[in-house]
């Protein structure tokens, strides 16, 4: 009974969640709004464009009731932006996330706390100049179930591939900062999900390997700031090893 | 609701709208309630040891939900006219998806409580609340099967003060636990969250803006997480 997979997120989960990103299409066919669990769905009206979650634009597209608008980043010339941000701009860090939709108030709001997927980040009115949480497995995706729908398909693909390419290498070399801000704690601003997913293992197994390594190390420095208080403390990590 | 409220009712069901926008008073929305499932989901996903059990009844409360959906999709099944039948596919569809989700929650939960029950049974008292009453019941059952086991296939052998499964001796303990000091993935839902922060050369505060992911142990964000600040991914 118990789920036989790995601790975090993998690639199949992430592309699951993916398909909760909203995205908008355009209706060929009458659809009276249905009661789902989530919430109603609109009324599609051809040609109204409506805003709906993937998985029930990809249902849609399959059944040739629907075609898909690609979210505006997901255009060539977004992406030769964004490569070229990615490369000459900023080689060392990722191109900033889009901005977060609600901005934050006096007011406490619930739409203050949503993350992805639930953020409107690939509708056809997102920003064109910035790659969301969920980039790569959207784009993949899309590709796969509307490369119709898609200006040059082929140029994205290469694009896509030389984005992931160019961002793959940079999180692998975040790895070499691990303790540069101090806390031992690394900023990946900018990071999207699938290559969490995909970093995770080596990261993390990098991270927890110095760590065992500098253990006693690392507790003695503890002890010492702390005035010799932390005696039982070093003991324990010790042990761990 | 006032004037403005049916003006914005008009005006904005142009089918542009969001439609799965709620209203922040009612009672959970759908969409609320899929966004809490899925962040529960993925935080027990990503995190090495159980995280209380979810708040706020959402578990019974989503299991009721799914349970109307279906007694709503037999209904329609009943009268299958060709034209009703896509819409029931998309409904199923979507019932699918949610049952994957709380599924995968549960069955999260229980590879954790299988690799420490003892662990999270010993913990009982001060950790009030981080499994619920079945899982605690199913966890109990675990532990007494893995010691009968135990006991009938060689612990029997042993010398008395020898069968112990809980022995401190020599200052470690025989009950093994999540490592707390494991790496995790974690975002920040809130704007300006500090944490302090463990690391192998010094410690130091860390402050996140909203959105912004970071890697760091799983001890120092775990308060972050349990609070609403921080979410794993």
């Amino acid at each position: 009974m118990a789920l036989p997979l790995p601790p975090g997120l993998t690639p199949m989960e992430v592309a699951f969640f993916c398909e909760m990103e909203m995205i908008t299409v355009v209706p060929r066919q009458r659809l009276e709004s249905l009661e789902l669990l989530g919430g109603p769905t609109p009324v599609l009206k051809p040609p109204q464009r409506a805003n709906l979650p993937l998985w029930l634009a990809l249902l849609l597209k399959r059944q040739r009731r629907a075609n898909i608008l690609p979210p505006p980043w997901l255009l060539p010339t977004s992406l030769e932006r964004i490569l070229r941000y990615e490369t000459e701009t900023s080689p060392n860090a990722f191109s900033p996330p889009p901005p977060h939709p609600y901005a934050v108030t006096a007011r406490q709001a619930p739409t203050d706390t949503i993350s992805p997927p639930f953020l409107p980040s690939s509708t056809d009115d997102a920003p064109p100049d910035c790659l969301p949480y969920h980039w790569l497995e959207l784009g993949e995706i899309l590709l796969e179930a509307c490369s119709d729908d898609i200006t040059d398909p082929g140029h994205v693909r290469t694009l896509l591939r030389d984005l992931r390419e160019v961002r793959m290498a940079k999180m692998r070399a975040s790895t070499k900062d691990f303790d540069a801000e101090g806390g031992g704690v690394n900023s990946l601003v900018g990071v999207g999900a699938m290559e969490v997913a995909e970093g995770r293992q080596f990261i993390l197994g990098v991270m927890d390997g110095l760590r065992k390594l500098g253990a006693s190390k690392e507790a003695a420095r503890r002890e010492q700031e702390a005035g010799g208080e932390g005696g039982d403390l070093s003991e324990d990590d010790e042990m761990e090893m | 609701m006032d004037i403005s409220d049916i003006l914005d009712s008009v005006t904005s069901t142009s089918n542009r709208a969001d439609p799965f926008s709620s209203s922040p008073t009612s009672t959970p929305s759908g969409q609320a309630l899929l966004q809490s499932l899925t962040r529960a989901y993925i935080n027990e996903r990503s995190s090495p040891s159980l995280l209380p059990w979810p708040a706020n009844n959402l578990i019974p409360h989503i299991s009721a939900l799914i349970k109307s959906q279906i007694d709503a999709v037999e209904l329609l099944t009943g009268d299958m006219d060709p034209r009703s039948n896509f819409a029931l596919i998309i409904i199923q569809t979507e019932l699918e998806r949610w049952k994957f989700l709380l599924r995968g929650l549960l069955r999260a939960r229980l590879s954790k409580i299988d690799r420490f029950a003892a662990f999270y049974l010993s913990e009982a008292e001060s950790e009030e609340g981080r499994m619920s009453e079945d899982e605690r019941a199913y966890a109990l059952r675990h532990q007494a099967l893995l010691k009968a086991h135990y006991d009938a296939s060689f612990l029997g052998a042993f010398p008395a003060n020898l069968r112990g499964l809980s022995d401190t001796a020599g200052g470690i303990s025989m009950i093994e636990g999540p490592d707390a000091e494991k790496g995790v993935f974690a975002r920040a839902i809130q704007d300006e969250v500090m944490f302090e922060a463990m690391g192998r050369e010094s410690d130091g505060l860390v402050e996140m803006k909203r959105g912004e992911v970071v890697v760091a142990r799983w001890k120092d964000v775990e308060e972050g997480v349990g609070n609403g600040e921080l979410e794993l991914v």
